[in-house]
């Protein structure tokens, strides 16, 4: 308990620590922060991340950690090819697709073999890196742009796998699957937007 | 279930205090080393505030915290010592224009490995020598004097190395309490940041020539 509190003191007060900006006009700040918010602020990448934490606590382990290794390296790799200006057709079809996959995995607690999820999570997250490398501001502060953009994406996984531990008792299994039903209607209006 | 319940916990807590640490790291290079502090202290916050030394501080400490202890000890030598001779020739004002991108893509292999679980002495040990070198040709503080100059090399070399063996031995804390998850999620996250900064240092070259 008491390492608790000391873990969440420290947190506290790095939260609460002034910035020590040496422009006014605060560039490495808006970096940061710009690539913190960039996943946050796009509803289709939100709820098919939120899809796989729910999706690798559903499976267990070893999926509960796998799913979120393998995610954010393929986002990379594609998001590298997005910023430089590889092309890549349907990705918002892709994004949406995603989302109905991922969601319809949980709502029907889909337990395939690892490897068909890892693949599946891997496949779709191409779509999701390519479209946010494509957007990516080429000059930007690249460390702390990409720092804040890949813990803001393994955060929204945490959050999934969190919420999806509850599915080891009966209501939080229903609670889950529901939550995978709505993940996938959203995900098929996105694609009827984009078709 | 206690298990899963101990390890979501984990993993939360790490989601959670990670940006708020990025985010003060972040803010706190916009000169290196720091305004306003320097001798060998500001060394010391050279080599730990800027992004890319501490990730692959991070990095290599958490490949050498999977290996049994002469290993572990052998790489923390060959980065010291490659450390060492980086540092000398900084001192002796040779540039290295490539050394910041060196150190990512070590650091980036480094990530990889981390998240596959794979770290045998036989990459990690290099890796550790390339790393040093190259953190060490990063390291070239704005200075005027050459005394300056030395007090914040041989600082960033402290700091370096005594970061490197606190990461290196936390990792096998969290290696015998059976968390290894944390570790290779924080690999993973480790190579795709770098993967990204390379990509967009790349195309930011292209596009100003």
């Amino acid at each position: 308990m008491f390492q608790l509190k000391r873990y969440l003191l420290s947190f506290v007060l790095v939260l609460l620590a002034s910035p020590a900006l040496a422009h006014s006009e605060a560039g490495v700040a808006i970096d940061f922060m710009g690539g913190f918010l960039h996943p946050i602020f796009g509803p289709d990448h939100v709820i098919a991340m939120v899809a796989v934490g729910l999706w690798g606590a559903f499976l267990g382990a070893p999926a509960i950690w796998l799913l979120p290794v393998v995610f954010p390296l393929a986002m990379a790799v594609a998001g590298a090819f997005g910023v430089l200006g590889v092309p890549l057709p349907g990705v918002e079809i892709g994004i949406a697709v995603s989302a109905i996959i991922l969601g319809t995995m949980v709502a029907i607690a889909a337990k395939p073999p690892l490897w068909i999820a890892a693949v599946l999570v891997g496949a779709f997250a191409i779509f999701h890196g390519h479209a946010h490398g494509a957007e990516l501001p080429v000059g930007a502060d690249a460390v702390a742009f990409s720092m804040g953009f890949v813990v803001a994406t393994g955060m929204l996984h945490v959050s999934g796998i969190a919420f999806g531990t509850l599915s080891h008792w009966p209501a939080g299994r229903v609670a889950v699957r529901a939550a995978g039903g709505v993940i996938a209607l959203i995900g098929a209006a996105y694609l009827v937007r984009a078709l | 279930m206690n298990q899963i319940l101990r390890t979501a916990l984990v993993v939360c807590f790490v989601a959670l205090t990670t940006p708020a640490w990025a985010h003060a790291w972040a803010h706190a290079w916009a000169h290196a080393p720091v305004m306003g502090i320097r001798g060998v202290f500001g060394g010391v916050l050279h080599a730990l505030l800027i992004p890319e030394h501490g990730a692959s501080l991070v990095a290599l400490g958490l490949v050498l915290g999977r290996q049994q202890r002469p290993a572990r000890r052998s790489g923390l030598m060959i980065f010291a010592a490659a450390l060492a001779c980086g540092l000398v020739a900084t001192g002796l004002a040779i540039e290295a224009t490539l050394a910041s991108d060196v150190l990512l893509a070590a650091t980036g292999i480094l990530g990889l490995l981390i998240a596959a679980g794979w770290g045998p002495p036989v990459l990690g040990w290099p890796l550790a020598a390339l790393a040093g070198l190259a953190f060490a040709l990063d390291s070239a503080p704005e200075t005027t004097s050459t005394d300056e100059t030395i007090r914040m090399l041989i600082g960033s070399g402290l700091g370096a190395i005594v970061a490197l063996a606190l990461v290196a031995e936390g990792a096998v804390l969290l290696r015998s309490n059976g968390q290894p998850i944390v570790a290779r999620v924080l690999g993973s996250w480790i190579a795709a940041t770098v993967i990204l900064v390379l990509a967009l240092r790349i195309a930011t070259r292209f596009a100003t020539g």
